[in-house]
């Protein structure tokens, strides 16, 4: 037996005891894809990019699957979850969720904090006193950043595209551009 | 620009990244092996962070030849004065706090055989793994007339950021209005394929907003198309209508020479008389990788598709600007930042892979690249690649521009322009922090 053929058969038989670890690593090896835009183990430094680390897998599934299909509204991310099979957006979602969420060090506004704790008030049924349900579905918005919060209340709030929660939607457009500002600077604040 | 300082990033980078460590999978913990890293741009930093954090007792150094780092990406927004050069330099103590051994040194010459990396200081580095990432070398010859003298005196190229991108930006704001900026762009392949494009664009959204709107923006270009043309030419249709002329190489905007003097650019049959001219040589691989044997007849690094080692000499891994990956011309990988960050990942997984003798991983090469044309005004290209049958494949089913016609059209590009800027933290993050 050469060396090559030593090496190969080395190789298979480590395949073989490491099989669930190489699965890991498999996910690791996509997972890492997302890290330029959303941060090492999905904690984003960028605020307008959102964290995703920690996050509900089912919400991450649903909304990668719901870009994937078209279903819902994305600037940008339509056209990158399409290279990725569902298997892989599902290990994907199961990586990212099983991350720590942490809270973006963020200065926010007193003032429209003050504010959006009352806006949010409506909001508490489904999101929480402070951003985070906790159910296992619902995305945390405590200590996400503000300038994400706002741009995807954009989304909501412009009936020419796709956004398949018609509750949120509703809130969203009945918030002043103000109340908007205030609710974001309020969960963004919600990071301790 | 959104109101988040250098001193906000740095905060938002302490607070987020004490946490962030990859977790490390059992078989590659072995390995003492040692790994040198030519160049630290996006390539060469991603590289060197992520060859530590998979395999931390991996002996990781990185020499590069400047203390600071400035970001390309976004530095065309520098010269308009949309953006600050100071967010966008690093320097490379976060790397060092990883255990990774940062020599501030320019490397002389690489030995393939003997594997070993000699510098200018003196020293000598042996490797079992080399990682080039040398970015790009002017051919300063391709434009006749222009030199490396006047790119860093009166005529800056500002095609690597740093002490050019403040000069331009100062011509522009001298620039009276009527004036003419003329930038011209070399035959592709070149880096940042949007970029000149862009970089007319920040222009224009200067005069306009200085109401300077007399002045003309004039590229003169060897090609026949160019990135993202079709958002490009709505975004100056709308937002600065009559000021952006594009010249391309059929109409004889191919730039043969410049007089310096009189800032006049040659074409085969024409004469431009410029106010601010702006001259983006020709540019190849960096001039190591030139020097190592590494690069083809057309002067970039031909690499193995799907681990990114080099296709000349074995154990040395080329990624970013330098290497062409993919097949030319259609589906070839864009010379990006995040493409360099995308192959940087790749081969360090495939470099821990063959020093711990395993067969490399399957790969997966993902490009995001925004363009802002004009404030809250942008849109990118997006591009993956995967293996299939043990071939590089451009998946043709994603990716892609942009919509250039879609109902919330204000929306997209808002969320793109500000989607760009929080792209530019946490790639700064992922490859430096």
């Amino acid at each position: 037996m050469g060396a090559f053929q030593r090496g190969l058969l080395a190789a298979s038989l480590m395949a073989g005891l490491l099989g669930s670890a190489q699965a890991e690593d498999k996910t690791e090896a996509l997972a890492i894809t997302c890290n330029n835009c959303h941060g090492v183990d999905g904690v984003s430094v960028g605020p307008s990019m959102p964290s995703i680390g920690g996050l509900p897998e089912s919400y991450l599934k649903n909304i990668l699957l719901e870009w994937k299909a078209g279903t819902r509204y994305s600037a940008t991310m339509g056209r990158l979850v399409k290279g990725y099979s569902d298997e892989q957006i599902a290990d994907l979602a199961v990586y990212f969720s099983k991350k720590p969420w942490v809270p973006a060090a963020q200065k926010t506004d007193p003032k429209l904090v003050a504010l959006g704790k009352k806006v949010t008030a409506r909001c508490a049924g489904c999101h929480g006193e402070t951003g985070n349900a906790g159910d296992g579905e619902t995305p945390n918005l405590n200590g996400q950043w503000a300038e994400y919060l706002e741009l995807e209340a954009l989304k909501y709030r412009d009936d020419a595209v796709a956004m398949p929660n018609r509750q949120m939607r509703k809130a969203a457009q009945k918030l002043s551009e103000e109340e908007v500002k205030a609710v974001a600077e309020f969960y963004a604040s919600q990071n301790k | 620009m959104s109101q988040f300082t250098r001193r906000d990033f740095i905060k938002a980078i302490a607070a987020a990244y004490p946490a962030a460590v990859l977790t490390i999978p059992s078989a590659h913990a072995a390995s003492k092996a040692r790994v040198v890293v030519v160049g630290g741009g996006y390539g060469g930093a991603t590289a060197a962070r992520y060859l530590k954090m998979m395999s931390p007792t991996l002996d990781v150094t990185l020499v590069e030849k400047n203390k600071t780092y400035t970001s390309c990406p976004l530095s065309n927004e520098v010269i308009s004065g949309y953006g600050n050069i100071k967010d966008l330099e690093i320097g490379y103590g976060g790397l060092s706090k990883r255990g990774i051994n940062v020599v501030i040194d320019e490397v002389t010459a690489i030995d393939p055989a003997k594997k070993t990396v000699a510098l200018k200081g003196g020293k000598s580095l042996s490797y079992d793994a080399l990682v080039v990432s040398p970015g790009i070398s002017f051919n300063y010859a391709g434009v006749q007339g222009y030199t490396k003298e006047l790119a860093e005196t009166d005529l800056p190229h500002a095609y690597k950021a740093g002490p050019q991108t403040l000069v331009l930006k100062k011509q522009l704001e001298a620039m009276p209005d009527g004036g003419t900026f003329i930038i011209t762009v070399p035959k592709g392949p070149f880096r940042c394929p949007p970029g000149p494009y862009e970089r007319a664009s920040q222009v224009a959204s200067y005069l306009k907003e200085h109401g300077k709107t007399k002045s003309k923006v004039v590229i003169l270009d060897a090609n026949d198309s160019f990135s993202k043309k079709g958002l490009f030419e709505q975004a100056w249709k709308m937002h600065y209508p009559d000021t952006i002329k594009w010249v391309s190489g059929a109409n004889d905007g191919n730039v043969v020479r410049i007089d310096p003097k009189t800032k006049t650019a040659y074409t085969t049959f024409g004469e431009h008389k410029a106010d601010v001219l702006n001259v983006i040589p020709p540019h190849h691989a960096g001039a190591i990788a030139g020097a190592t044997g590494l690069t083809n007849d057309k002067g970039w690094c031909s690499v193995d598709m799907l681990t990114m080692e080099s296709a000349v000499h074995k154990d040395i891994w080329v990624v970013g600007d330098s290497c062409v990956h993919g097949e030319l011309p259609v589906y070839a990988a864009p010379k990006s930042a995040h493409m360099a960050s995308t192959q940087a990942k790749v081969a360090a997984g495939a470099i821990i892979a063959k020093l711990n003798g395993q067969p490399a991983p399957e790969p997966f090469f993902v490009n995001t690249c925004y363009s802002i044309a004009a404030p809250d005004w942008g849109f990118s290209v997006v591009h993956i690649y995967r293996a299939e049958a043990g071939k590089l494949v451009y998946v043709k089913d994603a990716g892609g521009i942009s919509p250039i016609e879609t109902p919330a059209l204000a929306v997209q590009r808002k969320l793109e322009a500000r989607y760009a800027e929080g792209w530019l933290r946490n790639i700064m993050a992922d490859a430096f922090a």
